[in-house]
């Protein structure tokens, strides 16, 4: 797979990022108490709201230029929504999302369009990810066509083996549709297709948890290549701890619509702040048996409360082990505890 | 997983672009499944002859189907008769043949009008939602909730006769002032009244069907490689209503068909002199217990078998067209 990626490295044009990230720690993307409801609605012609699902309820951080964020949290806490609310493919409700400097919740149209080359998105699921009456040419064609990257259809042809060749795919499958690949090489034809624009910046949405376990170091070494080659920024989405840890600079851990922690990688996973984090991580087996029977263990007791009707102040009460009343009352605000390391806990 | 040796033989294939692999579509394997399906295909094969024979009525070499000839009625099959002749001494094979080009005409033009719209509506109400979506889909409930027959019988009494004074005030303007009386206004009510009827199932089913699209991930990739709302709904969405709609066809067709006779046989849809498999029966109904039943026959075993090829047909076409679902 080295070995293709040098045959033809792309060109990075219109993009201000150089690889291997030299331009690393300038701010690429921030958001900014980013808020996504999406209502409930009862009635037969005039739908009134009855209530909203808060799916992102506040979220803030901020993705620096080639570095991978790490998402993680139980199914359901609002990853995919935030990701689809940062790529405006939701409308926020409320809240900012800063991309190179500009804001993106308010552009509309042909800007936003514009925006798209710069941003884009893999998915979870290979298999639902691509449409199955379409060509491999014509996914990974299409934002070419769409953007006028590639000036002729021989060019855009060129293009698009170029891009297989690049994700490790053979270049002479062009003309295959999806349902004649696995779910591995479908999920590098999903990189192709969001490669095609020139990206600066990739959200993943849990790109390897549909995969097979074989298959899922392939990708997310793929992932890293390209990331070395073009100097992406990830902001990589996962429920498995242990995939975020091996490619992340930092994490973010998120619960209920809130993020409870951000911190370096290596600094969260050894000092973990927040309780919940604590029982996130005390549920990953440890391979070391002794070490493993020392640790305490946390277990969550109860279940993930319904986004609809959160708890009251901070989210995680009831199911928090070291809850005191107050916490039934005060939101905890995402505070910087030691440097450069966040947690959102009174009690801590 | 193959990927690294498919790589490592790329080099070797470099410039030759006859080494593009040929890409098995998902079209192309739906016909290939069908094809396998002997019933369906024979059924596909009888559908097609009548339709075509319907088709090609103006240009074949028969007899009018009005021709009269009363000193010779009720004629058994003959050289110059081969299906005998009617109670008015018309010939029976003429007559059965302009009767599939009515069913033809029936089973198409409104199935494309009905089509057209029940996609763009199904397609309209599933993209925006909201209130286009409700007025829409309620409007295609209170359709759905009359019984089809019912709403097809005061659609022929209320539309017809305004069909006739439309033709009838137009006529002398386009110099065709007798065209209302014309078998043509027939056509032209029943082809409405079809139109009419069979657009709002379909707009619910291919809204259903949208809507589930439009949650899928390869939608969603679309949006965020800034695809327009108007190529996402017809090269994303569109294309995957498709087996849907072939399967909807080929009922919708049979439907058609069955429900033109229905009303002709009622007496008001398609009227003599003007050929239609139902008003035949309906004319040669009293024949059932006398030696003339093969007149009756003739017509009913032409509707019923097309009916049943239409059922095979179908099933084996959602077959072919969803596995999955096997
Ligand atoms: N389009 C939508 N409409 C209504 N509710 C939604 C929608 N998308 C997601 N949700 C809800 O928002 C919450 C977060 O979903 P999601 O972001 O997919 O979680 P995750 O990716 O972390 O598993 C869930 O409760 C989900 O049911
Ligand atoms: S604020 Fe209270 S409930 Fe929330 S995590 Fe901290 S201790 Fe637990
Ligand atoms: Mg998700």
């Amino acid at each position: 797979m080295t070995e293709t990626n040098k045959l033809t490295p792309p060109a990075t044009a219109g993009s201000t990022a150089t690889p291997n990230g030299a331009a690393a720690g300038e701010t690429l993307l921030e958001v900014k108490d980013l808020k996504m409801y999406f209502p409930i609605t009862s009635g037969i012609i005039f739908q009134r709201k009855v209530a909203d699902v808060k799916a992102v309820d506040g979220v803030s951080f901020r993705v620096k230029r080639g570095e991978t964020l790490g998402l993680v949290g139980e199914s359901g806490c609002g990853k995919s929504t935030t990701a689809r609310a940062i790529l405006q493919l939701y409308r926020p409700t409320a809240g900012s999302v800063q991309f190179e400097g500009k804001e993106l919740t308010k552009m509309g149209g042909n800007e936003l369009r514009r925006m798209r080359r710069r941003m884009q998105m893999i998915f979870q699921d290979p298999y639902a990810s691509l449409n199955p009456r379409m060509s491999v040419g014509s996914i990974i064609g299409e934002p070419l066509l769409i953007h006028g990257i590639a000036k002729n259809k021989k060019e855009r042809q060129e293009r698009v083996q170029e891009l297989l060749r690049i994700v490790g795919l053979n270049p002479y499958f062009i003309n295959r549709y999806p349902h004649e690949f696995s779910g591995g090489q479908r999920q590098r034809i999903g990189v192709a297709r969001a490669l095609a624009v020139e990206p600066a910046f990739i959200a993943c949405d849990e790109p390897v948890s549909a995969l097979d376990v074989s298959i899922q170091a392939q990708i997310v070494n793929l992932l890293e290549e390209l990331q070395d080659q073009f100097g992406l920024t990830y902001l990589f989405i996962a429920h498995d701890l242990s995939v975020v840890r091996h490619i992340s600079d930092r994490v973010a851990v998120m619960y209920l619509g809130r993020i409870v922690e951000i911190a370096d990688r290596n600094e969260l996973y050894e000092n973990p702040l927040h309780p919940y984090t604590k029982a996130l991580l005390s549920a990953v087996p440890i391979p070391d048996p002794v070490v493993e029977a020392k640790r305490e263990r946390i277990i969550l007791t109860g279940d993930v409360p319904s986004p609809v009707k959160p708890p009251s102040g901070c989210n995680f009460h009831p199911r928090c082990p070291i809850a005191i009343p107050e916490c039934k009352e005060i939101i905890p605000p995402l505070e910087e505890k030691t440097p450069e390391h966040f947690a959102a806990c009174i009690r801590v | 997983m193959t990927q690294t040796a498919e790589v490592t033989s790329v080099s070797s294939l470099q410039g030759k672009t006859s080494a593009l692999v040929r890409g098995r579509s998902p079209a192309g394997e739906a016909w290939r499944r069908l094809t396998r399906k002997k019933l369906a295909m024979a059924s596909l094969i009888y559908i097609s002859a009548i339709l075509v024979l319907g088709l090609l009525a103006p240009v074949l070499p028969i007899q009018s189907f009005s021709q009269q000839d009363l000193s010779n009625t009720r004629a058994l099959p003959s050289w110059e008769h081969p299906l005998g002749t009617d109670d008015l001494g018309r010939d029976m094979l003429s007559r059965l043949i302009w009767g599939a080009n009515t069913a033809f005409i029936v089973a198409t033009v409104p199935l494309v009008v009905a089509t057209a719209l029940g996609v763009t509506i199904g397609l309209v109400a599933a993209w925006y939602r909201g209130w286009i979506d409700t007025l829409f889909m309620r409007f295609v409930d209170y359709l759905l909730a009359f019984p089809t027959l019912l709403l097809m019988i005061f659609l022929a009494a209320t539309l017809k006769p305004a069909v006739v004074n439309f033709v009838r005030e137009i006529g002398p303007a386009i110099g065709q002032p007798q065209l209302w009386r014309s078998g043509l206004v027939d056509y032209l009510a029943v082809l409405l009244i079809l139109a009419l009827v069979g657009w709002s199932g379909l707009a619910r089913l291919v809204r259903g069907q949208a809507l589930s699209l439009k949650e899928r991930e390869f939608v969603e990739a679309a949006k965020a490689i800034g695809v327009p709302d108007r190529r996402i709904l017809f090269l994303h969405i569109l294309p995957n209503v498709m087996p849907l709609l072939i399967v909807l066809a080929s009922m919708s067709m049979a439907g058609a068909i069955a429900a033109e006779s229905t009303i002709s046989f009622l007496g008001i849809g398609i009227v003599p002199p003007y050929p239609s498999w139902g008003s035949m029966i309906a004319s040669t109904y009293g024949y059932l217990r006398t030696p003339y039943w093969w007149l009756l026959a003739e017509p009913l075993l032409i509707v019923t078998s097309l009916l049943y090829a239409f059922a095979y047909l179908g099933d084996g076409l959602a077959d072919a067209l969803n596995p999955q679902t096997r």
